[in-house]
């Protein structure tokens, strides 16, 4: 706050504009925001160096060639984003409930049982195509959001949704694979569902930028829709007072499990919407195995954005281009792809080290933790 | 006395299923008495299931792969300790990491050391061994004493732990750690380093469960005494890309079920394990589809946690960093 006189005797220093104010204040937050991500990113690459000189490659061709498959060309930006599309809606999976103090590992089965109702719904339902595209996507948001529900519920019981959320994604995993292959099961040579018809496909975004399609700006207008629900909603309120504190909300008459199972839900409602939206844009129908990790990294994401919507489509595209300029790393510098995996691992790791911080920057970086914080152990 | 209700061979089959948890379980027990929430389970026994092949492939002998394997669940435990105790990360993150950290980092390296992912090739295991004497009671002999050395060893951590935690020095300060960090810090006993001991303990538990999974039985074992069923269970002696599939978690959530005790944490883990069992030998009478088959012991570690999970005593200070005012 400037508390100082409007007028002093001497030397008044010229009045700041408002405008100008503000924007320097949040890019102050924004900037100091970015202290964890940034700290536990250079610690990754350089934990991800002496894994690359471990197996005897070169760590600046490895690099150079990561870099450049992530960001170095139109065709590598098509693909980055192509990644980074699902990761968008994954992230917003375990952003949204982390704000209520739940943590969400249970990203990976919602999107599964999206992709399968999306399918399902584009494979059965006839009509105008948008109109199809529509009902699909809301089928698979709302598969999400009552298999997000279910550990919402179970908490209230007492169990800890970290397991049950895991627990749920093996379920959800081999309850796909059979409706793939049962009820649902197609005639394609490879196992899994019949394919959506093309007019129900979403169309590429074009612009050299591959097979990036518009499921992108869905990706970006559902961070925006997240950001205004916590931000500018009762509602998110609730959520938010529920995570910070429990207790406190309690007293001040907010209920805490409705809210965080409410949280919960909204999560697999967003990872349920990237599962439709992953079928619909790339691969048109449920294959067995599906592509695995979307929702795991989505973790990942979530942590690197500090668990704000325009963190988690930064993280998203950080990760996307990880996760593209390592194909061209195996490619020129015969590093395998699971590096990607890894240094998106080690992220992880450091993005909640408060000790590193202080290291760095001294007892400041308490300040700079966010209140929201899990580690409350494993009981009910 | 004829076994006619095939007594024995589900009783073999529920310790098979059982002993992964009951290493791991047991490694949750030690990390979470001494206050820190062990999530990591799932990777640490991941990573020393692929570190104990890569030793007994390198050596041809078993015994070297389980120290390999015990090697990396003590490193991966230290690392879950210097992350979520000397840095004060968020203990559930850091345990998240460490399992996204062994799913990539054993793909990785399955890459780097064999050449390609999947599964490793098959490298020298724990035979069962005949204990003479106690194998030969009748219906339940076979099944408790005709098995890997691990299993034994597991019958022998159980009393160990009881004792260590109820009538050792160090199972008291672990305890109180776990409980009331302050005290022991006045007591001038470091906070830190007992939970450094607990997660380094918790690591090669659950290292001794991965160990288990990855070589605990021998192809030719596994045909003798499961007949045919062998191939729906992972105990075969190689490493495969992810084989641990959420044991780590069961194990969590029996520890959670066993109220934090070794003996309740270990009878859970018999639990989960007989019910697996149950499905595995006698699910061929049932037309159930198979990943309805698979789903069960998700679906009931979800059951025993949402039943009797409400109920169950934490560690006080589990999950809480310590920080010295």
């Amino acid at each position: 706050m400037d508390t100082r006189p409007a007028e002093a005797p001497d030397a008044p220093p010229p009045p700041r504009r408002p405008a100008a104010e503000v924007v320097r204040r949040q890019l102050g937050a924004a900037g100091r925001a970015l202290v964890f991500p940034a700290v536990a990113a250079v610690l990754a690459f350089a934990v991800g160096a002496v894994v690359i000189l471990a197996t005897g490659q070169d760590v600046g061709a490895a690099y150079s060639a990561l870099f450049r498959g992530g960001f170095g060309s139109a065709g590598a930006w098509g693909r980055t984003l192509l990644n980074a599309t699902p990761l968008i809606f994954t992230g917003l999976a375990v952003a949204l409930p982390f704000r209520a103090g739940l943590f969400n590992i249970g990203g990976e089965g919602q999107l599964y049982l999206g992709a399968i109702a999306a399918v399902w719904v584009a494979t059965t339902l006839g009509g105008p195509a948008p109109l199809v595209v529509i009902a699909a996507i809301v089928a698979a948001g709302l598969a999400g959001f009552l298999w997000g529900a279910i550990p919402g519920a179970l908490k209230g019981l007492g169990a800890h949704e970290v397991i049950t959320t895991i627990m749920l994604n093996f379920i959800a995993i081999n309850l796909v694979t059979w409706l793939a292959l049962n009820p649902l099961a197609g005639a394609s040579a490879t196992p899994g569902t019949g394919s959506v018809a093309d007019p129900v496909r979403l169309a590429r975004l074009g612009a050299g930028l591959g097979r990036a399609h518009w499921g992108l700006l869905l990706g970006l207008v559902a961070a925006v829709i997240a950001y205004l629900v916590i931000w500018r909603t009762a509602r998110g309120f609730a959520i938010r007072a529920v995570g910070l504190a429990p207790e406190a909300a309690r007293y001040a008459g907010i209920p805490v499990a409705v809210n965080g199972l409410l949280a919960i839900a909204l999560g697999g409602l967003f990872a349920g919407i990237g599962g439709g939206i992953e079928v619909l844009g790339v691969y048109g129908r449920v294959s067995i195995p599906f592509v695995a990790n979307l929702g795991f990294n989505g973790i990942g994401v979530a942590l690197l954005g500090r668990n704000h919507p325009a963190g988690v489509v930064l993280g998203a595209i950080f990760f996307g281009g990880l996760a593209a300029g390592a194909q061209e790393m195996q490619f020129a510098a015969d590093v395998p792809l699971d590096l990607a995996d890894v240094l998106l691992a080690v992220v992880l790791l450091f993005v909640t080290a408060t000790g590193i911080a202080e290291l760095l920057i001294g007892r400041r970086a308490r300040a700079l933790v966010d209140g929201t914080t899990l580690g409350r152990g494993l009981a009910g | 006395m004829d076994d006619v209700l095939g007594l024995g061979p589900l009783l073999a089959s529920t310790i098979r299923f059982a002993t992964p948890l009951g290493f791991a379980a047991l490694g949750g027990l030690f990390s979470e008495r001494s206050g820190v929430v062990n999530i990591a389970l799932e990777g640490m026994m991941l990573i020393s299931a692929f570190a104990g092949v890569v030793g007994s492939y390198a050596s041809g002998s078993a015994l070297v792969g389980l120290a390999t394997g015990l090697a990396a669940g003590l490193l991966i435990g230290l690392v879950h300790a210097a992350v979520s105790v000397s840095l004060q990360a968020d203990q559930i993150i850091s345990g998240t990491a460490i399992n996204l950290l062994a799913l990539g980092g054993t793909g990785f390296l399955m890459e780097t050391v064999f050449g390609s992912g999947g599964t490793s090739p098959r490298v020298s295991a724990f035979d069962p061994v005949r204990i003479p004497g106690l194998a030969d009671i009748p219906i339940i002999g076979e099944a408790l004493f005709n098995q890997s050395v691990l299993v034994y060893l597991l019958y022998l951590l159980v009393p160990l732990t009881v004792f260590v935690l109820r009538r050792t020095r160090f199972g008291l300060r672990l305890r109180a750690t776990g409980e009331v960090p302050e005290a022991v810090d006045t007591a001038g006993i470091s906070v830190v380093r007992m939970r450094y001991a607990g997660v380094a303990l918790s690591g090669m538990l659950a290292a001794l469960g991965g160990v288990y999974l990855s070589m605990g039985v021998a192809l030719s074992g596994m045909l003798a005494a499961l007949g045919g069923v062998y191939l729906s269970m992972s105990l075969l002696s190689a490493f495969t890309e992810n084989m641990t599939l959420g044991r780590g978690f069961i194990a969590l959530a029996a520890l959670i079920f066993g109220r934090w005790t070794p003996v309740g944490a270990i009878g859970a883990a018999l639990l989960f394990g007989l019910a697996q069992a149950l499905v595995v030998t006698r699910g061929s009478d049932v037309p159930i589809p198979q990943e309805f088959v698979a789903m069960f012991p998700y679906v009931l570690t979800i059951i025993a946690l949402a039943t009797f999970g409400g109920r169950a005593v934490a560690p006080a200070a589990s999950g809480k960093p310590y920080r010295k005012e």
